[in-house]
Parts: structure tokens; sequence; C-alpha cells
């Protein structure tokens, strides 16, 4: 398929500022709550300023939606850009409004509301600018603002440890950008991404400076999505309030996805950094997955699943599936701030597990006839689109994601499910047919409306997908059906142990910037003092 | 300390004497599920109190005082005069029992007072200038730490708890993680087999070094604490210590092991005793020895392995350091006792006789939680016609609850009991579905089904190969939950239990003691002791409401703190429908009157739960009610809600809510929404700020506004003759609520070891087991600071309970006698128990052995001084205003 890229209209400036008005709005309400001497009205400037961003970003998506996309005064406006404006405008004012409560009474409540609004004042701009190097730097300054709310308890050495590991990996991020700056001006000559764009499809020999700052960009997205090896700060910092991770899970660790997707017509163009998503994405995906059923506190649980969700998106991305990685996404950051938010009700849910008793586990027969049914109904529903969209599920990439679908509907349709479905077997097929129809509608209605180029993934790559995930559904499968057998008892401390990359890592970091610890607790240090060496040695003497 | 050791018996006979009494210095914490109060000091209730916080002050560096800073505060602020200060001093200077006759020089007497309150005005003076330092005797990894830590920023003393914890977690898990590790090996085991492959942990001399090492460690928990102790060089004088302090610095997992040793031995698992909290010891002492071994050159001081030999000296010197703080917690607790006693002394035998004429139509049954308090002070106003009475929440039933066709059996008693007899729930009318099964039985397999179909669905969402399709599919519906839960509900939301029960199903199901369907006599028995212990055994009302109480919290890991504690953590609500059940069977009230007590046919019994959130008092199987009665129970149901409203607006201003104190409605209203709010950390204030305990006929009590902070228990002494009554309120309630009143004294005064921090941070583990703090450290008991802080000022006084028995000063001591319990309760210090004169209502406490009187009818010292003190309107404030 060939790449569409056209130059794109130019915006007048009342949608340019339409475009960029929630993080004004946002920055203004920062400066104002600074001014805020309680915290009453402090929140109610937050709460007024979330509920005016979802409707400043819901009239962008209007707009866009109605066909008023293009370029101008350094903003942009289009369907990527609006529906994730949406996304973080609806999930900022679900943060403002849960915070509200459950910061009630802290000493640094206010310090927590303005750099709140910072830090969604900087989202915006990144999601609003059509300038590499204002992104960039937005993009810095969200990493710079949320470590204010991530050391929130900067008096705790865990919290203060953790968002240092962030910081430097950031701060490598950061560099990278630099270096994605300054490649892509020698490269093409401008930094505005529409110019940009076109530029780039007009030459189809690029030079090794272009292809160098898009494997930069994608290193950049690698580092600031927690990928393996560099996971290690967005599993520790449950040091910061829940909220904050809510955040940061659903807001702000997937800018590197958005941020590929952005410059998806530049991406798209670049194999080498196209194979280096499809490789770090999806090992982190199969590998933190496989951690992610290790842990054993449901907040670090939730962290190394983001972990291995952003693996998924970022390999979507390194398939050229771009519309399914916006998806996901959207879909993701909702489902995750949702997780999140609602960790303390863990304990009822277990509850409802406990009364429902021990499952026991479904064997090999059952788990197979399962993945035939699962191949089956995604067959049927890959068919019925094909058939209502003709040429709508053309890539290959589809299909291998189809197929990891086919794997994921396994629980469902299972032997042991069939057998006990007895007369709701109907509605269970139909119910996992459901579930493949919605996922290939939803990807078609989302290309047709995001228009994102959509090219053949290299072959190797989608191949090597397939064979991971169907590696990762077998080694599951093994675990589930036999958690005692040797191989999963012998896998157990590796995956257990976060496959001890994390250390490495940090044991590397941390020398080479140590952090700055706060004062331990007096626990930690105590050590006997006057009375006890008085008494000991009057005992002694 | 007794880590006094005879020569002359073997060592390793010795060393199992200081490992059982190491151990058993540790209280047990319940799972989240069933979170329940426990007193966390209940190990050395056969110390006093005072040299308790000596060693634990020495071992490990906690408190049991509030910092001298809080007492200048109260001081200032007038709720601390010199008269408590002086009361305070006096008592400490009494004579003991022992030499109660030869009474000491008077003289001599008021200078040592003069000179122990002069102590107290300087120690308030100065406030925290001079409180005495934190301070405990170094572990093996504080001198590490001293020495550089294993990696930049991360001492060695975190990463052996975090080590540690993080194993704990792992094999005590057995909900949160898919995947787990073999736990056959037993929990130190497991942790030698997973140390040996922790290729993450910074050792100087490489993991092969530290797998050899591990390797080496015996391979039985006591062997390995042998040769930890060898290693170290303590001798059997410091083992004790020394053993006491290592589980200290894992008091989290300790407890939780502590807790499985208490199931065991209460009878409720296979095993007869259980042994983890052994190879926790074993586990964190071989870091101990791990790190001594591999320690640099200067690391380990001379002296240090000796020091332990002289804790018990360390500790003592520490009694004499902490002696001020304790005469001023002593004064601060005779400040609010004051007030107590000045109520109590002035209701007198009159109001008695008074309430004797009148015969209610209701005898409303209370928890004697002390949020009924607040809600029968209302009902009471509300209905001249309703009677309420105060009794321990699980109504006596020893039960556990089976939720038709589910595979949960919770326990619904206090944590000191076993269950003895399980509640199943049934149909009302035993109905028959077509095929002739009988319905509940079809009800029951098709809500297994139902929750299976749910358990696939979860593993649809979380398996790790499913996960990334189920969030593409269909993650975006989440939008909408969470504008959902964003968006303020005042719906009552269904209860958890009746998960996967058909629409409208749960309605028609009722819990049922099963007992009393097979066995009537033994049912009748058991109804017959519960009535005598409520002291309810004529003069029967036409309507005996049975109100448990449960709480109403979103997304709260400590929902179950709120609930009943009497019924485990529960909700009261199955006690009292089984109760109400149990009692209105013709066969069993047949039975009754055989035995004595002649429940009239007029009678009914109507169970009740009282939601303690939004202070609404729900009414179950109203319909059993004959037709006779449905007059009284509307005009219950209109009080109630009368009662509802005037408790609310009392609570309003404790929860921020004073503004609206004035609109019933829209303080109603906001109560609903608080109680589902998912990002409410104060649903309510629980049991917040308790302080006493008065068991005494409720006349004692009446129009006496009690603010919340005292349990009430009914009890009239003249029902009573051989004490039995007596006894039991003694042993179970009393020490119920001394369990809840040192929960919150210790997640109070030292909440780094007692309490489980913030709210903010807490990170639920093993699914239930706990929480974390964070991302890890040990695990967290106790109570959050949300709890008992609203931001700006404690919401709970650190008072020790003090307990108002109104019976024969000689029937109450020859409990305190009889049972060793309740004995080093009262004389270590650990509660106050006064007794209330039944005939003049003169209020003495049991003090060193002696009764001395607090006051009373003819008790000029105590109550009735004129004193000018801003705490005196504490009375009659609302709570909104005090502390």
């Amino acid at each position: 398929m060939a790449l569409a890229v056209s130059p794109i209209s130019t915006l007048p400036l009342w949608h340019a500022a339409l475009v960029l008005a929630p993080a004004l709005a946002f920055g203004v309400a920062a400066l104002c709550v600074a001014r805020c001497s309680g915290t009453e009205s402090a929140w109610r400037t937050a709460r007024g300023t979330a509920l005016a961003g979802i409707a400043l970003a819901l009239l962008g998506l209007l707009l866009v939606a109605a066909g008023y996309e293009g370029a101008g005064f350094g903003q942009r406006a289009d369907p990527l850009g609006a529906v994730v404006t949406l996304l973080v405008a609806f999930v900022g004012w679900v943060i403002v409004r849960y915070s509200e409560h459950y910061l009630h009474g802290e000493p640094r409540e206010l310090h927590y509301v303005r750099w709140l609004l910072v830090t969604l004042a900087t989202v915006f701009v990144v999601l609003a600018t059509n300038h590499v190097l204002v992104l960039a730097l937005a993009w810095m300054a969200t990493s710079l603002a949320l470590h204010h709310l991530l050391v929130f308890f900067s008096e705790r050495p865990a919290a203060v440890m953790a968002a240092h590991k962030k910081f430097i990996v950031a701060r490598l991020a950061d560099l990278c950008m630099a270096g994605v700056v300054a490649l892509l001006y020698v490269a093409f000559g401008t930094l505005n991404m529409d110019e940009l764009f076109v530029a780039a499809a007009a030459q189809p020999q690029w030079p090794v400076s272009a292809h160098a700052a898009v494997l930069l960009l994608a290193v950049a997205a690698l580092l600031k999505c927690a990928q393996l090896p560099f996971h290690g700060w967005l599993i520790q910092v449950m040091e910061a309030p829940t909220p904050v991770s809510a955040l940061l899970h659903a807001g702000i660790v997937n800018l590197g996805g958005f941020v590929l997707i952005r410059f998806a017509p530049l991406v798209a163009q670049a194999p080498s950094a196209q194979v280096l998503l499809v490789v770090a994405g999806a090992s982190t995906a199969v590998l933190a997955a496989l951690v992610m059923t290790t842990r054993i506190s449901v907040k670090v649980m939730l962290a190394w699943s983001t972990c291995a969700q952003m693996g998924f998106m970022l390999m979507q991305c390194g398939l050229g599936a771009w519309d399914v990685a916006l998806l996901h996404l959207l879909a993701h950051s909702l489902y995750k701030a949702h997780a999140f938010l609602s960790a303390g009700g863990v304990v009822q849910r277990n509850a409802v597990a406990r009364l429902a008793g021990a499952q026991t586990p479904a064997g090999w027969g059952a788990t197979l006839l399962g993945m035939s049914v699962g191949v089956f109904m995604v067959m049927l529903a890959g068919s019925a689109w094909t058939a209502l969209v003709p040429g709508a599920l053309a890539s290959p990439a589809l299909w291998v994601l189809a197929g990891i679908v086919a794997l994921a509907l396994v629980p469902l349709v299972n032997g042991q499910a069939l057998v006990r479905a007895g007369w709701r077997l109907p509605a269970l097929a139909l119910g996992a047919f459901a579930v493949a129809f919605t996922y290939f509608g939803l990807h078609v209605l989302s290309s047709a409306w995001l228009q994102v180029p959509e090219r053949a993934p290299i072959t190797a790559m989608w191949v090597l997908v397939a064979v991971a995930f169907l590696g990762l559904f077998l080694l599951q499968s093994l675990i589930h059906t036999a958690p005692r057998s040797a191989l999963a008892q012998r896998l157990y401390p590796w995956f257990y142990g976060g496959l001890f990359l994390d250390e490495k890592f940090s044991g590397i970091a941390m020398r080479a910037w140590p952090p700055v610890r706060p004062t331990a607790p007096p626990v930690l240090t105590a050590v006997p003092v006057r009375t006890l060496s008085a008494s000991i040695s009057g005992a002694s003497a | 300390m007794n880590a006094k050791t005879t020569s002359g018996q073997p060592p390793s006979d010795a060393l199992s004497r200081h490992i059982d009494s190491a151990c058993a210095r540790v209280a047990p914490t319940w799972p989240l599920d069933r979170f329940i109060a426990v007193n966390p000091y209940w190990g050395w209730l056969s110390q006093p109190i005072e040299s308790a916080a000596g060693a634990l002050g020495t071992l490990a560096g906690s408190r049991l005082t509030l910092p001298r800073s809080w007492f200048q505060a109260e001081w200032a602020a007038g709720r601390l005069s010199p008269d408590d200060l002086r009361l305070a001093a006096d008592r400490a200077v009494a004579p003991t029992l022992d030499c109660a006759g030869s009474s000491a020089d008077p003289a001599s007497r008021a200078a040592q007072v003069e000179s122990l309150v002069q102590e107290m005005e300087r120690a308030v003076a100065l406030g925290a200038a001079d409180s005495p330092a934190t301070c405990r005797l170094s572990l093996m990894t504080d001198l590490r730490d001293g020495f550089g830590f294993p990696r930049p920023g991360l001492s060695w003393s975190e990463l052996v708890t975090h080590q540690i914890s993080q194993h704990c977690a792992a094999y005590f898990d057995e909900q949160q993680a898919a995947w787990g590790m073999d736990p056959a090996e037993g929990l130190y085991g497991t942790w030698r087999r997973q140390l040996a492959l922790d290729y993450g942990l910074p050792w100087q001399k490489g993991r092969a070094d530290l797998s050899e090492r591990v390797a080496d460690l015996p391979a039985s928990p006591r062997e390995c604490i042998g040769w930890a102790l060898r290693q170290l060089g303590i001798t059997q004088e410091g083992q004790e210590a020394y053993l006491s302090a290592v589980i200290f610095s894992v008091s989290g997992w300790a407890a939780w092991c502590a807790y499985l040793r208490w199931q065991a031995r209460l009878g409720t698992t296979a095993m007869p005793d259980d042994d983890h909290i052994e190879q926790l010891l074993a586990i964190r002492l071989s870091w101990e020895g791990l790190l001594h071994n591999d320690a640099p050159a200067g690391a380990v001081p001379a002296g240090w392995a000796a020091q332990w030999s002289h804790a018990g000296a360390a500790a003592e010197g520490l009694v004499t350091e902490q002696r001020v703080d304790w005469l001023l917690q002593h004064a601060i607790e005779i400040a609010d006792q004051q007030r107590v006693i000045g109520g109590l002394t002035h209701a007198g035998p009159a109001a008695w006789a008074d309430a004797a004429v009148a015969q209610p139509i209701v005898q409303a049954l209370f928890c004697i939680d002390v949020r009924s308090e607040v809600f029968r002070r209302a009902l009471e106003a509300a209905d001249a016609g309703v009677q309420t009475r105060g009794f321990a929440g699980f109504f006596g039933l020893p039960i556990a609850y089976q939720p038709l066709g589910g595979a949960l059996l919770r326990p619904q008693l206090p944590g000191l009991l076993a269950p003895t007899m399980s509640v199943t729930e049934s149909l009302a009318d035993g109905a028959m579905a077509h095929s002739g099964v009988p319905l509940a039985q079809a009800l029951a397999s098709r809500r297994q089904s139902a929750l299976r179909w749910r358990e696939r669905w979860a593993s649809f969402k979380a398996a790790p190969s499913s996960g990334f399709s189920f969030v593409e599919s269909l993650g975006l519906l989440y939008g909408g939950k969470l504008l959902g839960s964003t968006l303020a509900s005042g719906a009552v939301p269904e209860r958890w239990e009746d998960a996967g029960l058909p629409e409208g199903a749960a309605a028609q199901l009722r819990p049922t003691l099963p007992l009393a369907d097979h066995d009537v006599s033994a049912a009748a028995a058991l109804a017959h002791g519960i009535l005598t212990a409520m002291g309810l055994v004529r003069d029967f009302s036409p309507l005996v409401l049975l109100a448990g109480h449960g709480s109403q919290s979103a997304n709260n890991p400590h929902a179950c703190g709120l609930d009943c504690g009497a019924c485990g953590g529960q909700s009261g609500e199955v006690n009292a429908r089984v109760l109400a059940d149990l009692v209105n069977r013709p066969a069993v009230r047949a039975q009754l009157a055989g035995l004595g007590i002649a429940v009239p046919d007029s009678t009914h019994f109507l169970p009740g739960l009282h939601n303690t959130t939004t202070d609404d008092l729900t009414l179950f199987d109203t319909e059993a009610a004959p037709e006779s009665l449905a007059g009284a129970v509307q005009a219950l149901k209109r009080a109630l809600a009368t009662a509802g409203s005037a408790a609310r607006a009392e609570r309003a201003g404790s929860l921020g809510l004073g503004k609206k104190a004035d609109n019933p409605a829209a303080l109603h209203q906001a109560l609903r929404e608080r109680a589902n709010d998912w990002s409410q950390v104060r649903p309510e204030w629980g049991l917040a700020d308790n302080a006493s305990f008065i068991v005494a006929p409720r006349t004692r009590t009446r129009h006496r506004q009690l603010a919340g902070r005292s349990f009430l228990h009914d009890y009239d002494h003249r029902l009573d003759p051989d004490s039995k009554v007596l006894t039991l309120i003694m042993t179970a309630p009393m020490v119920v609520t001394n369990w809840i009143n040192l929960q919150y004294h210790a997640s109070t005064v030292d909440n780094q070891r007692y309490g489980s921090g913030n709210k903010l941070l807490h990170n639920v583990v093993g699914g239930q087991l706990g929480v974390f703090e964070g991302n890890g450290g040990d695990l967290r008991i106790g109570l959050p600071l949300q709890s008992l802080h609203d931001g700006e000022r404690l919401r709970h006084t650190p008072l020790r309970l003090s307990v108002y028995i109104e019976a024969p000063q000689a029937a109450i001591q020859g409990v305190v006698q009889a049972h060793a319990v309740v004995h080093d309760l009262v004389v270590n210090g650990w509660l106050h128990l006064f007794s209330i004169d039944p005939a003049s209502g003169t209020v003495a406490q049991y003090w060193k052995g002696n009764w001395t009187s607090s006051g009373g009818a003819d008790g000029a010292m105590w109550a009735d001084a004129p004193r000018q003190r801003a705490a005196h309107a504490m009375e009659v404030a609302p709570a909104s205003e005090r502390v």
C-alpha cells in the first residue's frame, strides 16, 4: 500500500487556540492554585478546569470529526490528537475528582494540586503541538512536573529512589529526543510536523540522519514506556499516592505510543526502528506478562501489566498496525486508570472469588480444543468483516494480532467451559464470536477514521510475533495446568525475580548518578543512645 | 526481660524456651477480609505496662505513649489540669496491698506527691525538648548500615526486610499471584532455595559465594537459630532479648505467623500447632548470621554480642526515663475518667426506679460498640417506648456462615473463639422447583454455575496471553465505569455475599441455624444461655429488636475493620437474623419455658442492621412479625428514622459535614454518597476515641451524653447471684474492648510498627493478607493513619480503657483473682477497673489490690470539685468541637 501523506490544510487562529486551550486552561489554573491559600478553593479551581478541559476536548473532537483538520500556529488538529486529548481530559477529570477526597488532610495537598495541574498542562501541549522541538520540551516538562508528584512523600527513601530511577531514564529519553530534533532538522530542514511528513514522503531515499532520527525516536519511546530493562521505575513508583499511579499509567507512560503514532509517517519508512520496536515490545510484552502472574501485591501486579501492555502497543506500532495501537492506548488507559483507582476493592473481589471456590484447571485437551474454537471464531469474525468491508483486513500483521485474540479466548471457550456450558453453549459461542467481531470492528472503524498509513510489516517481524505469543500461550498453559511441574518451578525464581534485569540496570545507573537519600526514619538508624549506653556500662561495671 | 537460664539444663532446652518466649511476644493480626482489632501487646500482658514499654523501647524502638509535646499541647489547651497531675501522683505513691496495713508516713507521701507533680509540670513545660530519644539495641543489619549500604540509597535493614517480606508474601499468598512457588518445603526451606537463586542481591563476593553460604545453613529452622546465635556469639543470658529484637524487626509478618499459630491453637485448622513464626525467626536470624560472617573488619564492635545480656538493665533504665511519661498518661486518663464518673454518679437510683415502672413497647438490643451509644441515645429520645440494651453484637452465637451454594465458610464471632456450628441460608417457605428439587438446592447450583462463569471471565481478563486482547476489545467500556464511579451515588449497593444469585433471590433467602431444625433442645439450651447472658430473662416487650451493625464503604481494604468486631469483622446481620429466628420458633420457646425463661406468645424478635456509616437501621424479616404487631413495627420504623437523623446530625461535624447538620435530607444524602465514594479514605470514624466500657443497667447511663466513646454492656447483678454472667463479661467482652482500645492506642502512638501508615500508599498483599505501604517493606498491621487523624488533629485520644462495672466489689474482685488474663489486664495496668456501687452510685478503682474511692455520692475527692477547665464543656459539646 502506498503512503498517502498529502499536505494538510492550515488552521485558522481560533481553531489553533482551541487546540491549545486545554493546555492553557490547566496552566492558568496551576498559577491560580499557586496563589490559593486554602485547599477548598484550590480543588474548586481544579475541578472547574478539569470539566472545562473535557468540554474543550469534546469540542475539538467534534470539529475534527466534522472535517476541520489541519495545522497552523504551531498546533495540530487531527483525529489522533483530538481523541487522545479527550482521553487525557477525561482521565484528568476523574483523577482530580478522586484526589480531592482521597488526599483530604494531607499536609502537602496544595503542592499536589498545583503539580497535578502542571503535569496535565504539559501533556496537553505534547498532544497539541505541531512542532517537534516543542513536543520534545513539553514531553520533558511532563516528566519534570510528574517528578514532584512522585516524590509527594519526599521523606520516604523508597519514593525518592524510585523517582530518581525514573529521572535517570527520563533524561536518557530526553537526550534521545534532542538527537531526534537535531537529526530531523538536518535531514529535512524543518521541524513542523506537517511539512516534515510531506518532505519525508517525497524523499524515496532517506539520508542516514533521517533513519538515525527515527531510530532514536523509537529508543525514546521505549525508555518512556518503561520497556525492559528500563522498567524498574514504573514498578516502584507505587510510593506515590494511588491517583498519581493512575495518572502515570493512564495518561503519561503511553505518551511514547502517542508520539510514535504521531510520527507514523516517518516510522513507517524506517525499518530499523520497526525492528527495534517489534523485538523490544514483543519481548517486554511476553516476559512482563509472565512476571505479572508471579506478583503478590495488587499495585505491583498492575504495574507489570502496564509494562507488558505498553510493550504490546509498541509492538503494534512496529508492525504498522497503527490504528490498533491507538485503540490499545485508549482502551488500556481507561482500563488501567480504573484498575488503579479501584485497587482497594481487591479484598472484596477476592472474597467473591472465594465464594466461587477453587476451580480445577483445564487440561491440555481442553486447552487445545479451546484454541481451535478460538481460531475458528476469529476466522469467522474476520470473514464476516471482509465480506462487509472488502480489503479491510489485508495486512498479515492484523491476522497475527487476530491470532492472539483467538488464543485469548481460550479461557472462555476451552473444553471445560464447553462441557459445563450445557444449554448456554450457543450463547458462549456467540460471546466468543462477539469479542472477535468487536475486535475487528473497532479496527475497521478506527483505521478508516485515523487514516494513518498502513504498510505490510517485514515478514520476519510478524512471524517473530506469532512465535512469541504462541510460546507465551503454551508456557502459560503449562503453568496453569501443572503449576508444580519441574519446568514451572524451575522458571519460577527467574520470573519472580523479574529476571533480575532491574537490579542490573539499577546497579549501573545508581552508581553513575547516586540518589540523594532523605534522612532515614529513626527506626532504621537507631543505635543505643544515652540511656542504653549508661545502663549497659552500669550493668557490666 | 526474663532471660535467666538455669545452668544445669542442657542448652538446647534453654534455647527452645528462649525461642518460644520470643515468639510468644508477638500478637496475631487477622487478614483483611476478617480484620478485627487485636491488642498488639498481648504477648506482654504478664508484665506491668511500664516494664513492657521499657522492653519494647529497648528491643523494638517502640513507644507506648505519645511524645511529651502532645501532653504539652493538652496542658496548654486546658485538657490536662494540675488536679489531674496531683491525682496521678497520688495514685503512684499509693501503698500496695501488701503494705496497706502499715500506712506510710502521710507527710512523706505528700512530699513524694509534690515532687512527682513538679516533675510532671517540668515535663509538660519543656515538651519535646526533654523527651528521651527513641532507642533500640542495634541488630547486625544496623551495624552493617553504619559501614555502608549494599547499594546506593538502599540500606541493609531495608534490603533484608524487603527480601524476607517479599518471600513471605509469595509463600503465604493464595489469591493474588496466578503462578506461585511450591510451598512443600516450608517457609524456611523455600526461602533458602529462593535466596540461593537470587541473582539480584548485591553480595560483595558474588552470588556464588552467597549461594554456598545459604547451602551451608542448617536444614531445620531451630538448628539454624542455634547456628546463627553461635556465629554471632550471643550467650544464653542475651538470647531471649536478642531473639525478641530480631522477630520485632519483621513484626508485620511475625504477626501474620502468630495469626496462623492462633488459629491452629483455636483448633480451626487441621494441625494442632503452627511453627511458621519460628521459621520466620530462623530466616531473619540467618541474615544476621550471614551479614556477621561477611562483615568488614571493625563493623562489629567488641561489646555488641554482650550487650544483649544487659538488655534487661537497659530496659529498666528506659522505664526510669519514661516514668514521667506514664504519670502524664495516667493524668490525662484521670481527666477523662472524672467526666465519666461525674455523669455516672449523678444518675442515681431514682432514675432506676423511674425506668423500672415504665414497661417499654420495644426492647432494642444493640452491640456494645461505641457507635451504638450515639444511636441508642437518639432512639431513646425519639420514642420513650423504646428501651435500649447493650450486648456483644454476635449475640452469643458461636457460628460460621456459609452463603447458599458458596464455598466460603466465614466465622461470625470474636477472634478469641472458634465457631462450633455453621449457619446456612434457606428459602423462607422451603418451596420446590418444578423438577421436585428443593428450590434452595436449585438456587445453589445456579449460583455455583454463575460464580464459575465469573471466575472464567476473570481469568480471561487476567491471563497473560488474554490480557492484551481483553483490553483492546473491552477496555473502552471502562470509560463508563470510571464515569459511574466518579459521579456520586446514594444508591445502596448489592451485598457481595449475594454475588451470583439471580435477581430478587437474595431477598428471599434467610440465614438459619440447622441446629434449630434438628435438635430443638440443644437449640433451646443455646438460646437460654444467650438470653441469660443478655439479662433478658423476664419482662419481655412485645417487640425485641436485635440490631447488629455493619459499615458501608467502597474500595476500602480495611472495610472489615469498620464492621462488627464481635462478628469477626463482618456485618452483624447474619447473627441478628439467626438469633431472632431461633427464639421466635414456638418449639424453642416451649423448651425455653421449661428452662425457666418464659417468652410470652405476644413477644416477637425482630432482626435489624445498623449501618454505622449512614445511621440507617434496616429491619429484616418484618413479614414474619404477627399482624397484631404491625402498628408497633411501623412506629418503630418511624422512631428509627428520627433517631437516624439525630445521630447523623451529631456525627456530621466530625465528618466535615457540619454545614449540613441542620438539613437532614441533604446530610443523609451526603452520607449515603460518602459510603459509596471510592475515593473516600474516612468513610466513618469507626471506634476512634473509645475510652470506657460501662457494664451496668442502661438506667445508669441513660440521658448521659457519652459522645460515642463508651462501650455499653447491660448487666444487672441482681440476676446474677453466682457471678456467672459477670465472669463471662469480664473474660470475653472486656477482653475484646481491651483489644480494640489498645489497637487504637498502639496505632496512634506507634503507627510505624502497630499501624498501617497512609492509605494513599496502601497496596493489598496476597489479596487479603494485609497491606504494604508503597512498594514493599514489612507487612503493615493495625489501623491506617486516616482512621486516627483527620489531617489536622488526632481523632483518637490514646487513653487506656476505663472499665466501670456496677456490681458488688467482692464479685468483681473474685473474677479478677480467678482469671489470670483478667488479673494481668487489671493489675499490670493494661486497663483501669472501677466498680460502681449499685446502691449509692459511688465509684471506686481497683488499684494496687485495694478499692480506692474515685468519687460518687461521698466522693469529694474526685467528682464534685468545681473545676475551671475548657474540657468540661466536652461533655455536652458535639463531637465536632471536641479535642
